[in-house]
């Protein structure tokens, strides 16, 4: 189902995918530090979360000003260094909440879909 | 046809749709993409037409990807997403900044004059739409246009006195 939104077609699907890719990352970053083209690369093989991997990089660039994420420059045994993600706490805090949001979400929207 | 050719076209078009960017914001995502590309090739262990044109197809199109940058997202500041420079913050600093000038004869004119500038300065760096690029030159021109006014005036102001100087006139 496709609406249109301030002149410009949006899939509903689109929408929520940005909301939650974020959270996505977090919860890529909590397991183990992980270089840009890992996390990328997880959240694409997870099927469904990313349309254009490009996109993941801005998403990036937002978590670390806002200070959810951190990085840290290592050396790669092939090719250049590698900027690794590790997850702050204050990012922890905001992956906790979102799960517990989520969590309550997907069960309301599965009640009401299962009516 | 030449992949490289294919990857600098892309970082090309990349780089064009990210002008709107901070310079370094800029630099940095090209940066990542070539990263993500050097990676991907590394992964699929060919670089012929069909895996890099793949690749790129993955990456989306630049425009999309700029797109997603937290200056052209929308924010909770809605007047940043309407996208342009021009707000109520910018339009009053520039007043202020403008109008410190003439209020110069007014009574008082001394400190309406610096108060109205410094004030103007101020609103600039609160503006959500203005790169620090652009609110660092406002800053650069303002002080350098008060700090001339007060090297012309102020040996006028020391030899001829009161009645010298545009800034004395507003006693």
């Amino acid at each position: 189902m496709r609406r249109m939104v301030g002149g410009e077609t949006r899939d509903p699907l689109t929408e929520l995918r940005r909301g939650v890719l974020e959270h996505c990352v977090l919860a890529v970053v909590r397991q183990k530090e992980s270089y840009a083209f890992e996390i990328v690369r997880a959240l694409s093989d997870a099927g469904g979360l990313v349309t254009s991997e490009g996109t993941i990089y801005p998403l990036l660039s937002r978590l670390r000003r806002d200070g959810l994420v951190q990085t840290t420059w290592r050396e790669s045994e092939s090719g250049p260094p590698r900027r690794y993600y590790q997850l702050t706490s204050e990012g922890q805090q905001a992956l906790d909440s979102f799960v517990g949001d989520w969590t309550r979400f997907r069960d309301a929207v599965n009640a009401v879909l299962a009516a | 046809m030449d992949t490289d050719l294919l990857v600098r076209d892309y970082l090309a078009r990349l780089d064009a749709a990210a002008a709107s960017l901070p310079v370094h914001r800029r630099a940095e995502l090209s940066a990542e993409m070539r990263d993500h590309i050097e990676a991907a090739l590394t992964e699929a262990g060919r670089s012929d037409e069909v895996t890099v044109r793949n690749i790129l197809e993955r990456l989306g199109s630049p425009e999309e990807i700029v797109a997603g940058e937290p200056q052209s997202t929308p924010s909770p500041s809605a007047a940043v997403a309407s996208g342009s420079k021009w707000g109520g913050l910018e339009i009053a600093s520039l007043l202020l900044i403008g109008l410190a000038w003439p209020a110069l004869f007014l009574p008082f004119g001394l400190f309406l004059w610096l108060g109205m500038g410094v004030a103007g300065v101020v609103l600039t760096w609160a503006s959500g739409r203005w790169s620090t690029r652009r609110k660092l030159i406002t800053t650069v021109v303002v002080v350098a246009l008060y700090g001339a006014l007060f090297v012309v005036t102020y040996p006028a102001y020391r030899t001829e006195g009161p009645a010298g100087s545009p800034i004395v006139t507003s006693y």
